[in-house]
């Protein structure tokens, strides 16, 4: 008999077969099945087909031949005894048919009451190996178990369970064979394409395992002496990668965990004996998994039960001295594949002693010297293993990773060894995802307050962790001249200089560090302010990166001196000592902002002058002048000195008047009036006449102090505020020369109405006598302002006139393109000077700023200080009905 | 036949209740390729042989007869008569009997020796008007060998009545089948002829299966001349003690260099023809891609002088025992029921003999075979 060419028609055949089987069946004529069963078995003779056309045969056959077995069992009284069949089916002469005959008839004979059992089961299984073909073979032992699932010897049964458990075993150790056998036929060349068909037969195997589990049930005597031995011996002898790798996690998960608990050891000292090339990551990984299942589950219960602690043995221990074996043993292991054993055992240890943080520790020291032993050798693709095992990725042990991050980086010594000999980029990464969780988003309050930094130690630690991306070095330029590279580093260059991701989380990094000082441990302000200070040292160390990270210490020393103030005016009996430390702090201050100006050089230049104005500002809150006085002009050095920018001073001058403006404490020894007077002075000697203008009127404020009703000041009531009319108006008067001295017309008028605007200001907030600006001169500046309107405007009607001649068609088309005139752009002028597009008027949201708009109609520039001046009118005419004085300007 | 050259009389020869008697279906010819059978009435050794002899004469017809004698023959017919040359094996076979040189069964075959011939008269001459029955009895027939039809040898038996004429005398022929059982308790006679065979296997081995796997491969059906002449040059030599021999199992260890070594054992050397061949196979080397296996029953029918003798095989049994290439250390069980099977048991007599062999074979990959043939004696029994 022969098999058919193609599956289809094996598949087809076999279905025929199957009907005309059932046709005998239905007409007693149980020789004519056999023989039509017999055609069909011969299909899954052909050695051509792949593993899964086979399994789709054997599927069809499977079905087929459990409809003769039922016939088989009911007819055993009536004629066909099945003892006289299971011989006369072994007269078939291929061998395939044949077993498949002899375990159908076998196992129907099983069904019967009495019948032979052991011996058929013996029987049946000694003959299966008359098939050596490994897929061949495996299917049949495959269907030998599953034809025998219901039927091996029943439990009642004396020695029963041995005898089954024994009987698969058997059976999984022939299958076994077969399989890893099926690796080494054929050409060479198709070792893939095996080891590809393999993976597809492996269940077939593994289901051996899962029915040989079923069977042990909870009985661990016989696993532990009887079965696990046999297994593991197999899987050793075998010397198989695919078959190992398979197995060993077959094991792992079919049986117990509980088993895997008690039998830890062999199955850890037989990982040992396996395939160089077995993955024991995989393996060690399942192990654990299951482990960390059985005391989750043991957890579970305990809490109902509130039973003790019912774990015994050190778990880990065995692990670490395997560990430890294993790195004897397989001193080729790379560090990708220890990485991830460790992980799982970390993982284990998180699971199983959460608190033992010394574990770990062990752990990190083990990969420490694993990967100084491995030196230079160590490639890239270990580096994100590293990375992983360092931030422990992905670790279901790991409940709250800052809680997690805290304790290794307090407790654990390796670690920092650990990272500080990985290479920056990873080190950076791992500190970067370390940040980021602490700084992350916690709901849980509870975590947050186990994550107190109580000792300067841990303080430290936490410093040295962070230390590498402190001393990070900026980008080196690349050695190669290559265009490319050149053009990114100038990028990359250009980006560093305005931030840097890293020192940005450093920055964090320190309020976060701050914040969760243990304040039960540093009660006092010094005591807090000594762990600042070792921030700041440490910090210091980055060399130029300072200048993104002490603004933020900066920050927290006048933090500090709020602090101080307030126990000062809490404790008046150590007022002095809570002074001087103020003191103290403010030289700290300064100290940084030294250091920044020392290391960072013109950089940062803007931003000390700002820190050194904010200084000053804090110092006068607390009225502690001589600190004030001392910053401001060290704000002003740094002003003279090396702001350069005309724009950048000129923002620079606003700021000082702002906050010289606020001021209360300087009025002693007339260092109000020297430094406002150097401000204004300044101011007009800026390059731009607008920005002089500007400047001028703005320090025109510093003679007209106002309330700040926060101290508690309030206009009318307080006295002694400092204003001096003649002084405003005199800088007015600058103001405006500066102004019409302006040749840009537009420009020009707009800081006029400017001007008139701050005039308004002082003509609402004082009478004529104080501030010196009165109805005559306002009245002189608007009539100046409309005669320059006028000009203007002149100007503009020429130009669009002209415009019409020249563009008369295109205007055209843009007049009928937009539609709607209400729609049209709108212009504004910023008080820097900028212009500021409004898109849409009813949308100022949407708004475009620039010193210059390309596009920009005359007749719209046009149009700015026309509608501010109109703006202006309507205030002044709105103004009339509170203020009968406004009733005498004119319009 | 046409109806005018039909005889006058019709001749029809019944055994005692022939109807439910046992019968053997046997193939009419070997040789020739239509395999229709006979159906054939079985009788014993020592079975006494009784029937009627019915004479039928055609209606109004009258037949004169010089006497009916009724014989019952046993003979051993061949075809060819191994090297010589067929026309002196005639002759010899005319010499050596006194009887027609007539074979019962097949018309290609020649008798060459007349076991059995026993003859009375049934009637004296005269007249048959009409149908007359004769009884005939041959008390406790010895018949010494069983019936056997093979591709050149044909041990058969037949019952004859002849009607002696003036003219051409009318003969019909009855043929019956016999089979000679042995005792269990006891080693059949043939047995002490073969065992010597089955010692020989295990004396060599070595030489005789390490062969190039090619000149296997041709020998093995055709050319087993110089195989059988070897075979009784030293079954002269060896003698051996008859009792252990049902007993022992036949081992054999095998092999070619390097390349194949295997041991097998059958649990017996002798076998009844109901019996099972139970063994097993075990694989101590194999460097071959072995793509099945299967052991073969081969029937060994040797006839002739002894220099000269024609031997041919019969395969009687295929039986595929493993599919696959096994590894080192595999062991092969091996389970061949015979019931089944329709199998000749060992015979021997001066004309032939025959002899069963199991031959195990293995064929590889590429097709090659690769074989070793073992004896062992079958019998029949009750």
């Amino acid at each position: 008999m022969s098999y058919s060419e193609t599956v289809e028609q094996a598949i087809s055949n076999i279905k025929q077969q199957t009907v005309l089987m059932q046709r005998s069946l239905n007409n007693k004529k149980l020789m004519d099945a056999l023989k039509y069963t017999s055609t069909m078995l011969t299909e899954l003779r052909n050695p051509k087909l792949l593993p899964k056309q086979y399994y789709e045969l054997y599927i069809q056959i499977f079905d087929s031949l459990t409809i003769l077995s039922a016939y088989l069992v009911e007819n055993h009284s009536n004629g066909h005894h099945l003892a006289a069949l299971y011989e006369l089916v072994q007269y078939a002469g291929n061998v395939v048919p044949r077993l498949y005959l002899m375990i159908t008839v076998g196992t129907s004979y099983l069904k019967i009451p009495n019948s032979p059992r052991e011996e058929i089961l013996r029987d049946m299984i000694e003959m299966c190996r008359g098939v050596q073909n490994p897929i061949r073979g495996l299917f049949l032992r495959y269907y030998l178990s599953q034809r025998t699932k219901q039927l091996l010897l029943p439990i009642e049964q004396k020695d029963s369970i041995e005898f089954n458990s024994q009987f698969i075993i058997t059976n999984f150790i022939e299958m076994n064979k077969l399989w890893v056998r099926l690796q080494h036929q054929g050409p060479l060349r198709e070792r893939d394409q095996r080891t590809k068909e393999r993976k597809e037969l492996q269940i077939l195997v593994g289901s051996q395992l899962v029915r040989l589990s079923q069977i042990v049930d909870d009985n661990l005597t016989l696993y532990e002496e009887e079965i696990l031995p046999i297994l593991l011996e197999q899987i050793v002898q075998c010397r198989d990668v695919v078959c190992q790798e398979y197995l060993y996690d077959v094991i792992c998960q079919v049986f117990p965990d509980e088993f895997h608990l008690k039998t830890l050891d062999a199955l850890l000292d037989t990982s040992l004996q396996l395939n160089m090339e077995v993955s024991v990551t995989k393996i060690i990984l399942t192990l654990c998994e299951r482990l960390n299942g059985y005391i989750e589950r043991i957890r579970q219960n305990q809490s109902e039960d509130n039973d003790q602690n019912p774990i015994k043995e050190d778990i880990l221990e065995r692990f670490w001295k395997h560990l430890l074996k294993l790195n004897d043993e397989r001193p080729d292991l790379s560090i990708q594949e220890l990485s991830g054993i460790i992980l799982s055992i970390m993982n284990l240890s998180l699971i199983w002693y959460p608190t033992n943080i010394q574990n770990l520790n062990k752990l990190f020291g083990l990969v420490t010297q694993k990967c100084k032993d491995f030196g230079e050798e160590r490639t890239q693709d270990s580096e994100s293993f590293m990375v992983k095992l360092l931030t422990a990725h992905d670790l279901d042990g790991v409940k709250n990773y800052k809680k997690y991050f805290f304790d290794i980086i307090t407790q654990c010594d390796s670690f920092q060894d650990l990272l500080s000999i990985q290479n920056s980029l990873s080190q950076m990464d791992v500190l970067t995802l370390i940040i980021n969780c602490f700084l992350g988003n916690d709901t849980d309050k509870k975590s947050e307050s186990q994550i107190l930094i109580s000792t300067k130690t841990q303080l430290e630690r936490f410093l040295i962790i962070l230390e590498p991306m402190i001393t990070i070095k900026t980008l080196t330029p690349p050695p190669d001249k290559n265009t490319n590279e050149i053009k990114e580093y100038n990028a990359q260059l250009s980006r560093e200089y305005l931030l840097s991701v890293h020192q940005e989380k450093l920055a964090k990094m320190c309020h976060f560090l701050i914040q969760n000082i243990d304040k039960t441990q540093f009660k006092t302000v010094e005591s807090q302010l000594e762990l600042l200070l070792m921030i700041k040292n440490v910090y210091h160390k980055g060399g130029k990166n300072i200048r993104f990270t002490y603004p933020t210490i900066v920050t927290n020393f006048w933090r500090m001196i709020r602090k101080c103030n307030i126990f000062k005016v809490k404790i008046p009996k150590r007022k002095q000592y809570y002074e001087n430390l103020m003191k103290q702090i403010f030289k700290y201050i300064s100290r940084c902002i030294n250091d920044m100006f020392n290391n960072c050089g013109n950089v940062c230049m803007d931003l000390i002058y700002k820190l050194n104005l904010q200084s000053a500002a804090l110092a006068d809150q607390l009225s502690l002048v001589e600190i004030s006085y001392d910053f401001f002009s060290e704000a002003f050095s740094v002003f003279e000195e090396s702001l350069s920018d005309s724009r950048t001073q000129f923002q620079a001058l606003i700021f000082m008047a702002q906050t010289l403006q606020k001021t209360r404490s300087l009025y002693k020894e007339d260092y109000y009036n020297q430094l406002i007077v150097r401000t204004t002075l300044h101011g007009s000697k800026l390059l731009k006449k607008e920005d002089q203008c500007r400047a001028v009127y703005v320090c025109s404020h510093l003679w007209w102090a106002t309330e700040i009703s926060s101290i508690g000041e309030e206009e009318g009531e307080t006295t002694n505020f400092v204003r001096d009319g003649k002084r405003v108006l005199e800088c007015l008067q600058r103001s405006l020369r500066a102004a019409d001295s302006r040749m840009d017309n537009v420009e020009s008028c707009e800081l006029m109405v400017e001007i008139l605007n701050v005039c308004l200001y002082y003509f609402v907030h004082g009478d004529e006598q104080t501030t010196h600006v009165g109805i005559s001169y306002i009245n002189g500046l608007i009539e100046l302002i409309k005669n320059n309107l006028k000009s203007l405007r002149l100007e503009g009607e020429q130009r669009i006139s002209e415009m019409n001649v020249n563009n008369g068609d295109s205007n055209n088309v843009n007049n009928s393109a937009n539609g709607s005139i209400a729609n049209k752009d709108k212009y504004v002028m910023g008080l820097d000077g900028t212009y500021i597009k409004l898109r849409n008027i009813n949308n100022s949201s949407s708004a475009h700023i620039d010193f210059k708009i390309k596009d920009m109609n005359i007749n719209d520039m046009i149009q700015i200080p026309v509608e501010h001046f109109d703006r202006t009118c309507e205030y002044i005419i709105n103004q009339r009905d509170i203020d009968n004085r406004f009733k005498m300007v004119e319009l | 036949m046409s109806m005018f050259f039909k005889s006058p009389i019709d001749i029809e020869i019944l055994l005692d209740s022939e109807e439910s008697r046992k019968h053997v279906e046997v193939p009419t010819s070997v040789n020739s390729t239509n395999s229709r059978k006979e159906s054939l009435p079985l009788v014993e050794d020592g079975e006494t042989l009784k029937g009627i002899v019915t004479l039928r004469v055609r209606e109004g017809k009258k037949v004169e007869h010089l006497g009916v004698k009724i014989s019952v023959v046993g003979s051993i017919d061949m075809q060819k008569l191994g090297g010589a040359p067929s026309s002196s094996a005639s002759k010899s076979s005319s010499a050596s009997s006194n009887a027609s040189n007539y074979s019962a069964t097949d018309s290609k075959k020649r008798q060459v020796d007349q076991f059995l011939y026993l003859s009375y008269d049934l009637c004296p001459p005269g007249e048959l008007q009409h149908s007359q029955s004769f009884p005939f009895v041959f008390k406790d027939l010895a018949k010494m060998y069983e019936s056997y039809r093979g591709k050149n040898v044909d041990v058969s038996y037949y019952i004859k009545v002849t009607v002696t004429r003036k003219s051409t005398d009318i003969s019909k022929i009855k043929k019956f089948w016999v089979y000679l059982y042995n005792d269990i308790s006891k080693t059949p006679n043939n047995v002490t002829i073969t065992k010597t065979g089955t010692k020989r296997i295990t004396n060599d081995i070595s030489e005789d299966e390490t062969n190039d796997p090619a000149n296997e491969d041709t020998r093995s059906k055709d050319d087993a001349n110089d195989t059988s002449s070897s075979n009784d040059n030293k079954s002269k030599a060896a003698i051996e003690d008859k009792a252990n021999a049902v007993a022992k199992p036949v081992k054999l260890d095998i092999g070619i260099d390097n390349c194949l070594h295997i041991e097998f054992e059958y649990v017996k050397s002798q076998y009844t023809l109901k019996d099972v061949i139970v063994g097993r196979i075990y694989f101590l080397l194999t460097r071959l891609r072995v793509k099945y296996m299967e052991l073969s029953l081969i029937t060994r029918e040797s006839s002739g002088v002894k220099q000269n003798s024609v031997i041919i095989d019969t395969t009687a049994i295929r039986f595929e025992i493993m599919d696959g290439s096994p590894v080192k250390g595999e062991t092969i069980p091996i389970r061949l029921f015979l019931g089944g099977y329709d199998l000749i048991p060992n015979m021997s007599c001066n004309y032939f003999t025959v002899k069963n062999y199991l031959s195990l074979v293995i064929i590889d990959e590429d097709g090659r075979r690769y074989f070793k043939q073992s004896e062992i004696v079958l019998y029949r029994t009750r």
